[in-house]
């Protein structure tokens, strides 16, 4: 009996320190995730990454895995991060003629809309007292993950804190655009499209693809225009 | 094999952008520089080939995989900033509100204040 114990500690061991485990509990849990997402009738409140995200940590602390020996395996994973965000260029170009048909309107609001994303932010956590990291990892919470992750890392911010400003942001962007483009009267897809996918990148380009195709290429031009430029403005701004 | 194409096409931006980052001290992450430098060059030819379409079409389904380990960061190291939630919560729920409220007006603004159509062209 005592042997069992020994040998089932070796296996623990060898597991924390392999990346093998870490991955598939990861991809385990995207698939749940995803299965879970179609079974609850795509819920806008509740995105696939959130229910995976929440199917994951209940796995680690059953399995009682140290959240760091995780942290280490999955990095294999996140390699990938880096050309998954260059690939985001590809949907971007493809948006891109979008901007013909409302070329003014679109930059106009592009650069006030997205600056102020960030700013409405940091200003009001700076007033109630936010730290520095606080501020750096709340100031990209409208733009996509992965270039968001990015920014989070030039500015010294905390990823994990990021991640979820990011995703109760798109949530909350979601509903947001639907009660204020109501009261202000706003119908026109265009225009509600942009909206979602400036303030509520990849939750709310998922919304706008439930209203209509316009829409949703509207929220992925958005999407795209808003990380770019996100990323170029801010790491400068932030050193002021 | 042909989606390779497009994978390597894709790693080679990064490394580019990653090279471009640190050689220039750029405070952008390699990722969206390399991003940028490939949508100009995409906007440049007019034309993408189906190997990096596929590929990205593919690294792009796979992103929310991923994220997921900084997700998963946030239930483990939440308490870190317990003492600051509230300047988090409502910079983010107030925040999100007035960004979404400005987006919207300067959008409908921009719109109806257009010249004729067909002088914007």
């Amino acid at each position: 009996m005592s042997e069992l114990t020994t040998r089932y500690q070796l296996l623990a061991d060898l597991l924390a320190s392999s990346p093998v485990l870490a991955i598939a509990l990861t991809l385990g849990a995207f698939l749940a995730g995803s299965w879970l997402f179609r079974r609850l009738g795509q819920p806008i409140w509740s995105p696939p990454v959130l229910l995976a995200a929440v199917l994951l940590s209940l796995a680690l602390v059953v399995l009682a895995v140290d959240f760091r020996d995780y942290r280490n395996g999955a990095q294999w994973l996140t390699v990938l991060l880096g050309p998954a965000t260059v690939a985001l260029g590809v949907p971007l170009y493809q948006q891109m003629h979008h901007i013909r048909a409302l070329w003014r309107p679109i930059l106009i609001t592009l650069p006030i809309a997205a600056t102020m994303a960030a700013v409405y932010a940091i200003v009001i956590a700076r007033l109630l007292g936010a730290s520095p990291e606080v501020l750096a990892s709340l100031a990209p919470k409208s733009v996509t993950a992965p270039i968001a992750i990015g920014i989070t890392e030039q500015l010294g911010g905390s990823v994990s804190l990021m991640m979820g400003g990011l995703l109760i942001t798109g949530v909350v962007a979601t509903l947001f655009v639907e009660f204020i483009a109501r009261r202000l009267a706003i119908r026109d897809d265009r225009i509600l499209g942009f909206a979602l996918g400036i303030n509520g990148h990849a939750i709310g380009t998922a919304k706008a693809f439930e209203i209509s195709p316009t829409a949703g290429a509207f929220a992925s031009l958005g999407m795209g225009l808003t990380g770019v430029f996100t990323a170029l403005i801010l790491p400068v701004a932030f050193r002021l | 094999m042909v989606m390779l194409r497009g994978f390597l096409v894709l790693t080679a931006f990064f490394v580019i952008g990653e090279a471009l980052r640190v050689m220039l001290a750029l405070p952008i992450s390699g990722g969206v520089l390399g991003m940028i430098l490939l949508t100009l060059l995409l906007m440049v030819r007019g034309s993408i080939s189906d190997s990096l379409a596929n590929a990205s079409q593919a690294l792009i389904s796979v992103l929310v995989l991923l994220i997921m380990p900084g997700v998963v960061g946030v239930f483990f190291q939440a308490d870190q900033f317990a003492s600051e939630w509230l300047a988090i919560a409502l910079a983010l729920l107030a925040g999100t509100f007035l960004s979404v409220l400005t987006t919207l007006w300067v959008m409908q603004r921009a719109v109806a204040g257009r010249p004729k159509a067909g002088t914007g062209e």
